[in-house]
């Protein structure tokens, strides 16, 4: 898979980026990570070409939109702002999904007939698209809780010099939130409508929808601080951070410990 | 033979310098009579605050240099003991000594800016003067090729080494872009005025002076379109800023950790930074401990200047690495020169010998088919041309290994160019 090769080279240039200290390897790996996106966005479009209808929904193909949005929106925040270096804290994230979707991905379905409606894409698609935008936003605060640490102490150095300013990563990190949170609750309207209809009243304890559930409550509540109090800088990237920590642990312990309807991957 | 002479601030006390600098005329005026001088072929006068030099491509012997500092030492009406300041570099270490002043090595501050620019505009005075021939003009573009090598493949000229610069670079590394950014300025000192210029050259744009004295705030607000406001209007003025500098005599805080904490809040956790640059300080450090609020005193940007100041000597090193391959390329293109003329009157000596003898011979060689002309001539050219090649190639190789001159010479004697 080129994308993956593209990927394996980007994360290695952002990571050279970083040891040497030159922003400009990592401009380069941006165009590096922008031909893997290319490549991964034909890959994916050729299988929804020769697929039909549902057999699209493998877990390779999962993991590959994934690892598609995160890539695409991290390419798109880079039209807007300066912040090369985001990337070798984004791009960990894309080249593990396509780790996973190269190397353990099926193609089998994994969406029982039941389930195949289009409010289900609905529901998967913008739930991807929301949770893409917090890996941005965390990425971001993680860089801002490092930039932070370097100027607070007065020693900003070659490391200060070569990392994003606190401003443009704030702002990420906010748009992150401010995108995200609405896609992720119109996903996840869009899946308990559906549920509604096929399990009716009753709403089974699925672990992934009451964790899920607790995440957005969690980033609901970041955004409700960020719009309406103010908070904003090391304390928002603070918190973004172990939000997503939180929901990176809850995925994880779902996947490997309880059975649930959203097994996927 | 390149000659440099003149004297700098290593060399001489600034008096003796400005003296110097006055005598010659410090902008424009070139120095009358410098290129009357016996011996000197070009010439080029450049002269800054930091130094006056001469340039020169003169005859292979010390008059000329001789004469170029008298000439200096006289229009400066320098003592004698003022003009042992005087130095003089020729050949490669000439070439390398203008080298490394056009790429900021021999600056005061080194990696400035200003200095390539200078050694432009000397330039271009001295060819307006129809002062420059094809030794020096080729010198100074090696020059500035070399200042513009130093300037991209070094970081000589990377970082800031002035304290005010400092503070830019820190705010915009808080900030991000500095557009729209408003500025306090709280007493009206000289270093503070001096980052204010530089931040609104940087995209920032309103400006709060808070002083004292109504009157010297009001004027310092006119100069860069701000409002005046007097101390008492401080806690309002806080709240709307991004960026405080702060430079006031006095001899308690001005800024507490109390009044930017009340303001937090106002101002919805925007991104403060404040510069202190009085001594005493203006700012309680305190206020540092809050969130979003980054508080930089002026040793704390010294600190960042002398790193800077070191990163750039180190990268000084590359730098004369630089310097030294150019200084090597073009010595040697000067070098190649002595026999490049040679080379060519060779050539031409014998072509016309050639075209000569055919003409000579044209009754004869009427008779012959177009392709056997062709082919006598071509037979001519041949055997020229492999006689000529042995002499060309060892001149070509001597002019590389210093010793051309005798070879040359030898040349011309031979086959009688100079007749």
């Amino acid at each position: 898979m080129p994308a993956l090769a593209c990927c394996v080279l980007a994360m290695a240039g952002y990571l050279l980026s970083l040891l040497v200290k030159k922003v400009s390897l990592a401009r380069v790996s941006t165009w590096i990570l922008a031909a893997s996106f290319v490549f991964l966005s034909l890959y994916l479009l050729l299988a929804a070409v020769h697929s039909t209808g549902w057999d699209y929904f493998g877990s390779r193909h999962f993991l590959s939109i994934y690892a598609w949005a995160i890539a695409g929106i991290y390419l798109g925040s880079q039209f807007k702002s300066k912040t090369r270096l985001l990337g070798a804290f984004v791009v960990p994230f894309i080249l593990l999904l396509l780790i996973a979707a190269a190397g353990y991905g099926s193609d089998k379905n994994l969406v029982p007939p039941q389930w195949q409606s289009w409010l289900t894409k609905l529901h998967l698609l913008l739930a991807i698209a929301g949770e893409a935008l917090f890996v941005l936003a965390s990425a971001a605060g993680a860089m801002f809780i490092i930039q932070n640490s370097l100027l607070k102490h007065k020693k900003p150095g070659k490391m200060g010099r070569l990392l994003p300013s606190l401003g443009e990563l704030d702002r990420i990190n906010h748009l992150g939130l401010l995108w995200g949170f609405p896609l992720l609750t119109v996903g996840m309207i869009a899946g308990a409508v559906y549920a509604a209809f096929v399990w009716g009243g009753r709403w089974p304890a699925d672990p992934k929808v009451i964790w899920s559930f607790a995440i957005w409550a969690v980033y609901g509540f970041l955004l409700h601080q960020r719009l309406a109090i103010g908070w904003k800088g090391s304390r928002m990237a603070l918190l973004s951070c172990v939000a997503f920590l939180l929901f990176l642990s809850s995925a994880l312990l779902i996947r490997f410990c309880f059975a649930t309807v959203h097994n996927f991957i | 033979m390149i000659a440099v002479v003149g004297l700098n601030y290593k060399t001489a006390p600034i008096d003796v310098l400005e003296k110097l600098s006055a005598g010659c005329g410090r902008e424009g005026n070139f120095p009358a009579g410098l290129k009357a001088i016996p011996g000197v072929h070009e010439i080029l006068h450049l002269s800054t605050c930091n130094r006056v030099e001469l340039v020169a491509s003169a005859d292979d012997d010390s008059r000329p240099v001789d004469m170029l500092k008298s000439v200096l030492a006289r229009n400066g009406a320098l003592t004698d003991h003022e003009a042992s300041c005087l130095y003089a570099y020729r050949d490669e270490d000439a070439i390398r000594h203008l080298f490394r002043v056009a790429s900021s090595l021999d600056s005061l501050v080194m990696g400035e800016a200003q200095i390539l620019g200078q050694v432009k505009d000397a330039y271009r005075r001295a060819l307006a003067e129809n002062a420059i021939g094809i030794v020096l003009n080729r010198l100074m573009h090696r020059a500035f090729r070399t200042a513009k090598r130093v300037r991209t493949e070094t970081g000589i000229a990377a970082n800031p080494v002035s304290v005010s610069f400092a503070a830019v670079e820190m705010a915009k590394k808080i900030f991000g872009s500095l557009a729209g950014k408003k500025i306090l300025i709280i007493g009206a000192g000289e270093m503070a005025e001096l980052t204010c210029m530089h931040l609104i050259g940087n995209g920032a744009e309103e400006i709060t002076v808070a002083n004292r004295s109504a009157a010297q705030a009001e004027m310092l607000a006119e100069k860069y379109h701000g409002i005046a406001v007097g101390l008492g209007a401080l806690d309002e003025a806080l709240c709307d800023a991004d960026i405080v500098i702060s430079s006031t005599g006095s001899m308690s805080y001005v800024v507490t950790q109390d009044m930017v904490r009340s303001c937090l809040r106002k101002r919805k956790n925007r991104l403060l930074f404040l510069v202190d640059i009085a001594m005493p300080r203006d700012i309680d450090p305190a206020v540092d401990s809050l969130e979003n609020v980054y508080l930089y005193n002026i040793d704390h940007l010294q600190d960042i200047v002398d790193e800077n100041m070191k990163n750039r000597r180190r990268e000084s090193l590359k730098a004369e690495q630089i310097v030294h391959e150019e200084v090597a390329q073009y010595f040697n293109w000067l070098k190649e020169l002595e026999a490049v003329p040679t080379i060519v009157s060779l050539r031409t000596k014998a072509e016309g010998i050639v075209r000569m003898e055919i003409e000579k011979e044209s009754g004869w060689m009427e008779g012959l088919e177009n392709a056997d002309r062709e082919k006598v001539e071509a037979l001519v050219n041949g055997i020229v041309n492999k006689i000529l090649h042995a002499p060309v190639t060892v001149m070509k190789e001597e002019s590389a290994e210093f010793q051309s001159q005798d070879i040359v010479a030898a040349a011309r004697q031979l086959f009688r160019l100079d007749d």
